[in-house]
């Protein structure tokens, strides 16, 4: 029996035990968070091995249809890793009030974890097609989980049209490139160059990237994400939509050579994700909306990682297509972590005050000390500062950036893209500063909503280990950043063994040494402020300075919508809003600039063409015979000249 | 020679509090005032070093962290520039990467802790100096593209020790990259044409705003940072126009020393001359920094 075969049993069993044994709801919890923990880490083992041992090379495996491979392994590790603590989270999330519904959402997100392993480990064609629809379809059920609310149910459709419409376009790639043989196994695909590689690639671009969510097919994902639960939303984030990274990836090291439009649409289409993404999100209002539209940042921002990595294959250089490679695997892994903490935090907040209405809250920091605390670390992580792990990956995608600068070719080019990379990151901590000061600082805005402190105990313990992951990867990046150069390195021209990145490790051991430096100092400093600070007048309390005006109140606060107003005007039309005015009234409701100004318009004028034709066809027996008669009638004139005989 | 880095770096950290002096000073002189002394900074941290702090109940514990991160951040990435000679304290390939992160950290940590007092006047200035810090960003990594496309380096060390002036083919590009740091440098230390230290009305402040509440020696700290900050970016302005390689040991500090007090004096000339820009103009300021580094960098691509 393998470690994989436990943890799959262990899981679906997990999973079931709440819906058996829903005369005993807490024992059902318990045995669903004992066994999926289990399962996920009994998952993880076999794909150890292929992290750190370079040398180990795919053979044959216990099963024809899954496998590993160090690609594989990267995957299943962050999905099994992230998909622990959504467990231990959401079997705390739900209690025994919330009846047989929960306890089937929580097979259900079981499910949704097999899914995923299976489509990180799948060898052919048919097994990757069978669990990428598992998957989309597990995730439209957990999406709906609140399908009383009209919003949910709209957001579930617009999902479940979009996943569809890239397991088509998945599925036309797979067509063309096998000759409809999908039994084909990944190996098999790896000899057989596609051909019209183009319409391959495109097909593959396109299927991928609308899982991934990146611009322009990002719309479903703001409304989808922000509507499920948000242990699954953390999940759906973190992690699902890493499969169409992933599925990028596995196309990219199975085509070479890979050619250098589809890298160069890539890295625009990254870049164009990374800034409109983050730029949206900082004109939103829900706490989980924003994190949603966040994640379309961060896709760019790995979107430009891969399309480095791919420019660089395309035009012969193994170094740059390494550090892209690596940039965009790191920060995959990276995201995961502090995406799906963030989202954790998000339910945390929404449980405790009933609101997701940023301008709402406030000084939560007291009532829920540790999600602050967790979320506060995520935060920083997001934007990309050291000592924390988005920091290291950032890092490694600009030195792709700017190695490819210093070549003499068209690929120099690419280094344009630091500017939209450093305008993503300055945008970003512009937003999370807003999102962080105005939920879990100040004072709270709405005296009325109650905030339970109760909560936080209950759910700190798994966002405070995710917050522990983003601060040892950010600390010590010198333990992953060889491992992901290795399985980039193999991803990039000839496939096998071309490019280390020379000193890349050395130097992400320095990067570990400033971030500890820099802890040091922080540390320093706090000591000897505490030293003087016992031999000075002692600190006193007071009330926040309001520049003389005796009386203060807390809604005189600076509010989210204000705090992003002079950056969001300095872009203007690409932000689009409505606002709305009235006595003592003023909002501004963010659009999405795909979704309501094109999409839904759109949708509408397609229904009322649609309605108008039915007129046609109203199911009246006169008209049908008006019909006939006119038919008869035309076809008579147009055989008029043909005389017979 | 490490020694002669060290000293180098402990030389920049105590002449950094001069800089705003000598700025302000000379805005003094040249519109017919006395002005402050150009020392007067080190007296007001000495002060506020012993005075008592107040701290609002609003506030939490990251309102007293703030300004030890951003001090510490500061410091970290001081250690990364070559100061006195051709080379820095400490560095890697990328940390260029770092630097910014470092000061982006510091900036960070200060917004929050505005926002932490709950004050709408600091929420005012922390949202203003979020805005210019996004649009700061741009322009800062394209200077470093320009200065690591030039000089093929990857370390801010090697980069700013590489003569790029001197030679033809990058000279203009490090020209470029030399004015738009001056622009950063300009609205990072919140110096006009961006901001005003020496505006008295809260609602046009942006910088000293987001600072009202802090006291005492936190106070001391965010000033101190603030003149550090000024030194770091001068000194990249420096470095890139009068390049120090190949300069005896105490020379090329002189010449540092030099340079940013000149750098100062030149601050405090824009100070005199200029008014400063509407606030939704600053965007289009900084977005100029990045369009003169921009230029620069399609000159190295050609």
């Amino acid at each position: 029996v393998s470690p994989a075969g436990v943890g799959i049993a262990a899981l679906l069993l997990g999973g079931a035990a709440p819906t058996a044994l829903g005369s005993r709801p807490a024992l059902g919890r318990r045995l669903f968070q004992v066994l999926g923990i289990a399962g996920c880490l009994s998952g993880l083992v076999p794909a150890i091995p292929w992290l750190l041992d370079a040398k180990r090379s795919a053979g044959p495996g216990p099963s024809p249809w899954f496998g590993l491979d160090p690609l594989s392994a990267w995957f299943l590790v962050l999905i099994l890793g992230v998909g622990a603590v959504t467990i231990a989270y959401g079997a705390r999330y739900w209690g025994a009030e919330d009846g047989p519904r929960a306890r089937r959402a929580h097979g259900l997100l079981a499910v949704l974890l097999v899914a995923l392993a299976g489509v990180v480990t799948a060898t052919t064609v048919l097994a990757f097609l069978v669990a990428w629809e598992v998957m989309a379809v597990t995730g439209f059920f957990l999406i709906i989980y609140d399908h009383h609310d009209p919003g949910v149910r709209r957001a579930g459709t617009i999902y479940l049209a979009l996943t569809h419409a890239s397991t088509l376009a998945l599925m036309l790639m797979f067509a063309a490139w096998t000759g409809g043989h999908l039994g084909a196994s990944f190996a098999d695909l790896a000899t057989s160059p596609p051909r019209p590689a183009a319409l391959v690639l495109l097909l593959a671009g396109l299927g991928f990237g609308i899982k991934a969510g990146v611009v322009p097919f990002h719309f479903w994902l703001p409304g989808a994400h922000a509507a499920a639960p948000s242990h699954v939303s953390a999940l759906l984030s973190g992690v699902v939509i890493k499969a169409g990274i992933y599925g990028l990836f596995r196309v990219l090291s199975l085509v070479a050579p890979i050619p250098a439009w589809w890298g160069w649409t890539a890295l625009v289409i990254g870049v164009a994700s990374a800034i409109l993404g983050v730029l949206w999100a900082l004109a939103q209002h829900d706490l989980k909306r924003l994190l949603a539209y966040h994640s379309v940042e961060n896709i760019g921002i790995i979107g430009i990682g891969l399309g480095l990595g791919a420019l660089g294959g395309a035009y012969g250089h193994p170094i740059v297509s390494t550090l892209g490679y690596t940039g965009a695997l790191l920060h995959t892994l990276n995201h995961a972590v502090y995406k799906s903490l963030l989202f954790l935090g998000a339910g945390s907040v929404a449980q405790a005050t009933g609101t997701r209405e940023i301008d709402r809250l406030g000084g939560l920091a007291r009532i829920l000390p540790r999600t602050a605390i967790a979320f506060g670390v995520a935060a920083a992580a997001i934007v990309g500062l050291p000592p924390l792990n988005g920091f290291v990956s950032e890092w490694v995608i600009f030195q792709g950036l700017l190695q490819a600068g210093v070549v003499r070719e068209p690929l120099r080019v690419a280094a344009a893209a630091t500017a939209g990379l450093a305008l993503t990151g300055g945008l970003a901590l512009a937003c999370f500063a807003k999102l962080y000061g105005t939920v879990f600082l100040g004072t709270s805005r709405s005296p009325a909503t109650p905030a339970r402190g109760g909560v936080d105990a209950a759910l700190g313990a798994p966002q405070l280990v995710l917050a522990a992951a983003c601060f040892l990867l950010g600390v010590a990046p010198v333990a992953v950043v060889p491992i992901a150069a290795r399985i980039a390195a193999r991803l990039g021209p000839g496939h096998e063994g071309v490019g280390g990145v020379p000193g890349l490790g050395p130097a992400a051991g320095l990067v570990s040494l400033a971030a500890v430096g820099l802890i040091a100092v922080v540390l320093a400093i706090v000591g000897l402020m505490a030293w003087i600070g016992a031999r000075r007048p002692h600190a006193r309390e007071g009330r926040t300075w309001a520049c003389g005006f005796p009386r203060p109140s807390s809604r005189a606060q600076y509010t989210a919508a204000s705090f992003a107003a002079p950056i969001l005007g300095a872009f203007g039309p690409l932000v689009p809003g409505r606002v709305e005015r009235g006595d003592a009234v003023f909002h501004v409701r963010p659009r999405d600039p795909v979704l309501d100004v094109f999409g839904t318009p759109l949708w509408r004028r397609l229904r009322s063409a649609g309605a108008r034709a039915n007129l046609l066809q109203k199911g009246r027996i006169r008209l049908y015979l008006v019909y006939v008669i006119v038919t008869l009638l035309a076809l008579l004139f147009y055989l008029r000249p043909l005389r017979v005989g | 020679v490490s020694l002669y880095r060290f000293l180098s770096l402990v030389a920049v950290l105590v002449a950094a509090p001069a800089l705003p002096g000598i700025a302000t000073r000379t805005r003094a002189f040249l519109t017919g005032r006395r002005g402050a002394p150009w020392l007067q900074l080190y007296r007001d941290l000495a002060k506020l070093w012993r005075r008592g702090v107040v701290y609002s109940r609003t506030t939490t514990v990251v309102f007293r962290l703030a300004p030890v991160v951003l001090v510490a951040a500061t410091l970290v990435a001081a250690t990364m520039l070559p100061l006195g000679g051709d080379r820095a304290l400490f560095g890697f390939s990328g940390d260029l990467v770092a630097f910014a992160g470092l000061l982006a950290l510091g900036r960070f940590a200060l917004v929050l802790a505005a926002l932490d007092t709950g004050s709408s006047f600091e929420g005012m200035g922390a949202s203003r100096e979020a805005m210019i810090g996004a649009f700061a960003e741009p322009a800062l990594f394209l200077c470093f593209a320009v200065l690591v496309i030039a000089s093929g380096r990857f370390d801010l060390g090697d980069m700013l020790g590489t003569s790029l002036i001197t030679t033809s083919r990058t000279a203009p590009a490090a020209l470029l990259a030399a004015a738009a740091l001056f622009l950063l440098l300009l609205a990072e230390t919140g110096r006009v044409p961006v901001d005003d230290p020496a505006t008295h009305l809260e609602l046009t402040m942006i910088h000293e705003v987001m600072v009202l509440d802090h006291s005492g020696p936190d106070l001391a700290l965010i000033l101190y940072a603030g003149a550090l900050k000024m030194a770091l970016i001068g000194s990249l302005v420096s470095a890139t126009l009068l390049p120090r390689a190949g300069l005896a040991p105490p020379l090329g500090l002189l010449l540092l020393l030099g340079s940013l007090g000149l750098l100062a004096v030149i601050v405090g000339v824009v100070e005199a001359v200029m008014a400063r820009l509407r606030l939704d103009r600053v965007p289009q300021l900084l977005v100029a920094a990045s369009a003169l580094a921009g230029f620069g960098m399609i000159l190295l691509l050609r």
